[in-house]
């Protein structure tokens, strides 16, 4: 515990929901199986979305793709935000102060920002383009940036620890 | 514009990287060991990692061990490393934390355990 870091952070790591987390043989490692795995899912159906957007994939129509694809990638994020919730309770006030955990919070924040855009954009744009049909270049731009910021995210992640 | 983007989101986390470090190898010092022996003041069996405070020779060291269940599986029990007992512990100096280090194994009643 670092008194360094905001009294909330450090209420949640003394709460007794932290010291659980901690005391618990098995429910700080099933955290961080479940967030592997939750990763794994988002990020695999944040491929199949973003690439059939960038091309890949043209033979199905985008919308046959997009739709159940951001159905996983949802259910994923809320397992995400569960599990990370747990991890991160454990060393709340360690973890608001770290830089890469600052870093990939501030990414979260632009890579949904950019999903609601894509969204948006897909429901009006996409819906009636056909297989091969070329895709509206501003799709493409945000499929783009939504692939590059969830893999960062991803990264940054990992690398929370070694910061 | 697209690859100016993708290069500043890309490199982003890596900022921060030298920066305050808690766990990891990475963050201490391993060509620096240090043996910190003496009594155990306190002791916190928890993960991510359990960690112990040792009266030293020089000063009291906060010691960063491994998760519990590595630990358990190994014989480093919570009736082990306890309070009381004297422990040896080799290891190596955080560059960041002030008096703590990571132990790469501990000596307690004379069980060695490996904590890697």
């Amino acid at each position: 515990m670092t008194e360094a870091a905001p009294a909330l952070f450090v209420a949640l790591e003394q709460s007794s929901l932290g010291a659980a987390i901690r005391q618990s043989v098995w429910l700080y490692p099933a955290a961080n199986v479940g967030h592997i795995l939750g990763l794994a899912a988002l990020a695999g159906a944040v491929a199949i979305m973003d690439l059939r957007l960038l091309g890949v994939f043209s033979s199905a129509p985008p919308a046959a793709l997009v739709q159940p694809a951001r159905r996983i990638a949802i259910a994923a994020l809320l397992l995400q935000v569960g599990t990370g919730f747990l991890l991160f309770t454990a060393e709340a006030s360690h973890l608001v102060l770290n830089p890469v955990f600052q870093a990939k919070m501030a990414l979260i924040t632009l890579a949904l920002a950019n999903a609601l855009v894509l969204g948006r954009l897909s429901s009006t744009e996409l819906d009636y383009v056909p297989a091969h049909e070329p895709i509206p270049a501003r799709l493409r731009v945000a499929a783009a940036l939504s692939l590059g910021l969830w893999l960062v995210v991803a990264a940054a992640g990992r690398l929370i620890a070694y910061a | 514009m697209l690859k100016r983007v993708a290069a500043v989101v890309l490199l982003a986390p890596l900022a921060g990287l030298p920066a305050a470090a808690h766990h990891g190898w990475s963050s201490y010092e391993a060509d620096k060991p240090v043996t910190v022996k003496g009594e155990i003041l306190s002791a916190k069996y928890e993960n991510p990692h359990a960690t112990i405070t040792v009266k030293g020779e020089d000063k009291v060291w906060t010691v960063t061990l491994a998760p519990t269940s590595r630990m358990m599986t190994r014989g480093a029990t919570k009736e082990l490393v306890a309070a009381g007992k004297q422990v040896s512990a080799y290891g190596y100096p955080s560059r960041v934390e002030k008096d703590e280090m990571r132990a790469e194994r501990i000596t307690i009643d004379g069980k060695t355990v490996e904590m890697r």
